[in-house]
């Protein structure tokens, strides 16, 4: 029997606005299994960054019920979310969101701070991170000294390094050239394929053709969930 | 507190990965890596981390400068005045306030009978001697040229007693004194202010119109607080006595220095008792004569150089609450300068305290720094100063003032630096990440 990782039910989220109340996402359900491929689509405004928010522990839903890795994440406080991101999340920007400072090596480095073990180990893990994303050989290089493409790469090793439970990407592709684009998603594939949960959000429909289930999010509402392909 | 429960969540989390740690207390990894990062993110702005610290290092320095300079005079102040003769001690007739705005001078309250009968019967002096200072003599002169000295009746033990010793000639001798003889013994600055001869022993200087030949020149002084201690003549006492007419009564000195192993006190009390019954004073009534010594003066000044050094200090300190408010300034700069950062480790764990800890830490490592740098350079710049002054030998910088400075600069780092790693910390993850 395959695991759940992701279970979320009635998960709403709603802003207060000019006295108003706007959901952003309503009655909201959904699970996701362990190794399972995802895309979540949908036009802009329709909620699926909410979504993501929700799903990688940055912002806590109104009400319903999020489960990630068997932890009830809702009524979590802040610094039990901030373990929860470190321990069970990757994410992935759209914009890379690498420390502009650091040198690849050390950005790869960074979550393992929070989890304080040591530098060497910190140092190793990193290593093979980058290895593994094809960057083994740019561990000095600061991240203007790489191409897009490259600091995606480093971005992904630094979601990956933590062995998280889920790797979220959020428009990983969105300010990449096609040709990177094709490499990028090469590299999810190969990462899904070693094993990884991976879920992406994003509005290319080339993107949703590379995974195995689409999500189409529309006002804060599912509007379709199609499977195109079983699980491996 | 926050630290412990995110690791009592971690590990409910992380059931099947185990994680490779060492076995320090967290909150003190936590401390190291906030201490790392702090040392990275002021290294990667090394030009802004240096212009921070400048308030700081400015203010340090000034208050440092100022208390080595002050400690420095202080010192050889003290050490001047144990050069004049700490021991010696004078009796000079005590003019209550009362007698003083009576416009009285007290006269002839010590005489030199007083003097000839202390000089016999107290025991245990090395020395004593009497002095007299008449008013209307005061200017003195050699050949067209005339100036103000201090002129001074006294006899040959007035070398002993206040350790004058001669460079050329001779000092005054018991003779002189016998004889009244008109001899001078000259202080060394008075050479150039009369436009003497190096050598003038033999020659003859006018005192208000009487004439004295030159028996001696004295060693030199120097100057204390900018005073020349080598402007005076020396004369025989019964000589100047006997020219001061009617200001013969004016009261004298009386100059002692007690011998190396005897109690002051004990010498104190027999003079006390000797000059009491010769002034004819009954019980109930004050002393008319006091003792003053250079131990007094010494500890006068201390207590004066100490209050200047408080004041300064403290006047230069406010410099420091500027530097710390230039701390705050950058890096509540470097908060905002940095929210996509502190955005991206929040997305990756990173808890509020951890972010509060690297903006606090990354405060108290800038005023710490500032603080140690301008420990050297008010060191350096107070060196530099004593040089230029030639009363100052040394320059001293008592460890209070060192850990005064770096506690000082601490609260600084640490209250300057609260305000912005509390803002830091309190940053909505989601609104970090998009800011631009």
């Amino acid at each position: 029997m395959e695991n759940t990782i992701i279970r979320m039910s009635n998960i709403s989220k709603s802003y207060e606005m000019g006295g108003e109340t706007f959901f952003a996402l309503r009655n909201v359900s959904l699970s996701i299994r362990q190794n399972d491929y995802v895309a979540i689509t949908g036009p802009s405004g329709s909620g699926k960054s909410t979504l993501m928010n929700i799903l990688g522990c940055l912002d806590a839903p109104s009400s319903g019920h999020y489960e990630l890795a068997g932890r009830s994440v809702n009524q979590l406080s802040e610094v039990e979310l901030a373990g929860l991101r470190n321990q069970s999340v990757g994410f992935i920007f759209q914009s890379f969101n690498l420390l502009p400072r650091a040198t690849a090596l050390e950005n790869v480095m960074q979550p393992l701070v929070f989890r304080f073990i040591s530098l060497k180990e910190r140092k190793r893990r990193a290593t093979e991170a980058l290895d593994r994303v094809g960057l083994g050989d740019k561990l000095g290089h600061l991240p203007n000294q790489l191409s897009g493409g490259q600091r995606q790469r480093v971005a992904t090793a630094r979601a990956l390094v933590t062995e998280p439970e889920i790797l979220l990407g959020d428009e990983p592709t969105g300010n990449l050239d096609s040709q990177t684009t094709c490499e990028i998603m090469g590299l999810f594939d190969q990462i899904h394929a070693e094993g990884q949960t991976v879920v992406l959000i994003t509005h290319e429909a080339e993107i949703t053709h590379h995974c195995h289930r689409t999500i189409r999010i529309k006002d804060g509402l599912i509007d379709a969930d199609t499977r195109t392909q079983d699980c491996a | 507190m926050d630290l412990l429960m995110l690791i009592r969540g971690r590990k409910t989390v992380h059931k099947s990965k185990p994680i490779v740690s060492v076995s320090m207390p967290r909150n003190i990894q936590a401390i190291l890596e906030g201490l790392r990062a702090a040392i990275q993110s002021i290294r990667a702005h090394g030009m802004r981390s240096m212009l921070t610290t400048l308030g700081i290092i400015i203010g340090v320095a000034a208050v440092i400068a100022v208390v080595a300079i002050m400690q420095g005079l202080s010192q050889s102040i003290t050490q001047q005045l144990d050069d004049l003769g700490s021991d010696m001690i004078t009796i000079s007739a005590y003019i209550s306030p009362e007698q003083a705005l009576l416009g009285g001078r007290g006269d002839n309250k010590i005489s030199y009978d007083d003097f000839l009968v202390l000089k016999s019967r107290v025991s245990g002096l090395e020395d004593m001697t009497a002095r007299f200072i008449p008013q209307s003599f005061g200017s003195a002169s050699f050949g067209r040229q005339t100036t103000q000295t201090l002129i001074i009746g006294s006899d040959s033990s007035y070398q002993n007693v206040v350790r004058i010793y001669p460079d050329i000639g001779r000092f005054l001798s018991e003779s002189d004194d016998l004889r009244r003889r008109r001899v001078a013994f000259l202080g060394p600055s008075l050479l150039k202010k009369l436009n003497m001869p190096q050598n003038s022993v033999g020659e003859f200087i006018s005192l208000s119109g009487e004439w004295f030949r030159v028996i001696g020149i004295a060693e030199s002084l120097g100057s204390l607080f900018g005073i020349d201690q080598d402007n005076y003549i020396i004369t025989p006492f019964s000589t100047i006595r006997s020219l001061a007419g009617d200001q013969a009564t004016r009261n004298i000195d009386i100059l002692f220095r007690p011998a190396t192993d005897r109690s002051l006190s004990e010498i104190k009390a027999q003079i006390t008792q000797i000059l009491r019954k010769r002034h004819g004073l009954s019980q109930g009534e004050l002393d008319d004569f006091e003792f003053t010594s250079a131990e007094k003066t010494k500890e006068q000044f201390n207590s004066i150089t100490q209050s200047i050094t408080l004041v300064a200090g403290g006047v230069v300190g406010i410099s420091l609450l500027v530097g710390g408010i230039g701390v705050m300034n950058i890096m509540l700069v470097s908060v905002t300068e940095r929210t996509r950062e502190i955005g991206i480790v929040k997305a990756l764990g990173a808890t509020p305290n951890f972010i509060m800890i690297q903006f606090l830490i990354e405060a108290l490592v800038l005023s710490l720094f500032g603080g140690v740098a301008g420990i050297f350079i008010g060191y350096g710049v107070a060196a530099f100063i004593a040089l230029l002054l030639p009363n100052l030998s040394e320059v001293l910088v008592p460890i209070w003032a060192i850990f005064l400075a770096l506690g000082f600069t601490t609260v600084i780092g640490v209250v300057f630096g609260l305000v912005p790693a509390m803002k830091a910390s309190r940053l909505n993850p989601i609104d970090a990440l998009r800011y631009e």
